[in-house]
């Protein structure tokens, strides 16, 4: 797979290697502005609150649950 | 050679996919810390910008609403006549206002009783209103209070539940926030001792909320802890109570630790900090 997009990469090694940084980079930003915002509060430390459910769900359901 | 080449791009795929969970572990330890202390520290400022020019977004408790002007807020002179009619929390003035010492006596005086009923003022979904101080957690620990539970705002800093009472108010103003994550803002919570200070201030006064017991583990489910009157907490009558939410274990979300406190003291932010922060 990387042999595959290494030779796919125009220029000499040193072009290839500062656009294979280059892509990391990209990766990695997407990762941690989309992906990983996203993928947090399926994790369990955001439950934080006392409703029965996610901490998301909170607010909504507060008024009627809260007695 | 396609059996290498299966081989090569699985063992590729797992190292692809082992090095993205390691990210991820980062992202979660360390960067939502990051962002934590960015949005809360920005949202700190916001409220100290708007306390410093003096429009302020709700009235304290028992607050009179002819405090004192808009503008006098750099001239703390002027506000002179309104404080000598002491007891109202005057308009948001600077921090430490040098005059403020001269008509009051600093007295701790216990929460009035004459104030209006606790009718959660319009705190704005979303939005900060108040900033809390826990000295055990530290000199520096300092977060914003923000309306609402959801996830986002949780992020943010501190949440107020929705419905619970206003901050200082008759009942019991309940908060959440982080164990763990996102500046991990109550990983200490188990540390609170009975008569620990929770001190808050909305810009026009510093409530201290004292700690009654210790923390109190109990099910998710357990929505009876944010009552006005929370059956387990030991408390009995009406009251100004302060209830604080968090996950128990730390990283798990199986139980929630519950702090009671009660309010203990009210001043206006003129007569400047109160003792629990000063020591």
């Amino acid at each position: 797979m990387y042999g595959w997009i290494w030779r796919r990469l125009p220029g000499n090694a040193w072009v290839r290697a500062v656009i294979s940084l280059v892509l990391i980079l990209a990766v990695v930003y997407v990762l941690f502005q989309y992906v990983f915002p996203w993928a947090e509060p399926l994790l369990p430390f955001g439950d934080v609150t006392v409703d029965g459910a996610s901490a998301g769900a909170g607010a909504g359901r507060e008024e009627g649950a809260a007695r | 050679m396609p059996v290498r080449l299966v081989i090569r791009t699985f063992s590729e795929l797992c190292i692809t996919v082992g090095a993205v969970i390691v990210l991820f572990v980062v992202y979660v330890l360390y960067w939502t810390g990051v962002k934590a202390a960015d949005a809360s520290d920005g949202e700190i400022h916001r409220l100290q910008d708007q306390w410093s020019r003096g429009r302020i977004e709700l009235p304290a408790p028992g607050a009179t609403a002819s405090a004192a002007p808009p503008d006098a807020t750099q001239e703390p002179q002027k506000s002179q006549a309104p404080q000598a009619t002491r007891g109202a929390p005057t308009a948001p003035t600077t921090r430490s206002a040098p005059a403020a010492s001269a008509g009051t006596e600093p007295a701790r005086r216990p929460a009035r009783s004459t104030a209006p009923a606790a009718r959660p003022p319009a705190y704005r979904d979303g939005k900060p209103f108040a900033v809390m101080y826990v000295p055990r957690f530290g000199r520096a620990w300092d977060w914003p209070v923000l309306e609402g539970t959801g996830v986002n705002t949780l992020k943010k800093g501190l949440g107020h539940y929705p419905g619970t009472a206003a901050l200082g108010g008759r009942g019991n103003f309940a908060v959440a926030g982080h164990r763990r994550t996102y500046g991990d803002p109550f990983k200490d919570v188990p540390l609170l001792r009975p008569g620990d200070a929770v001190v808050l201030t909305d810009g026009a006064s510093w409530f201290t909320y004292r700690v009654d017991r210790r923390a109190y583990r109990t099910v998710p489910t357990d929505i009876g802890v944010i009552d006005p009157v929370p059956e387990k907490s030991g408390f009995r009558v009406p009251g100004r109570y302060l209830t604080l939410t968090t996950c128990e274990p730390e990283w798990g979300s199986s139980h929630r630790l519950i702090v009671w406190a009660r309010l203990e003291a009210t001043r206006p932010v003129t007569d400047g900090k109160p003792p629990a922060l000063r020591s």
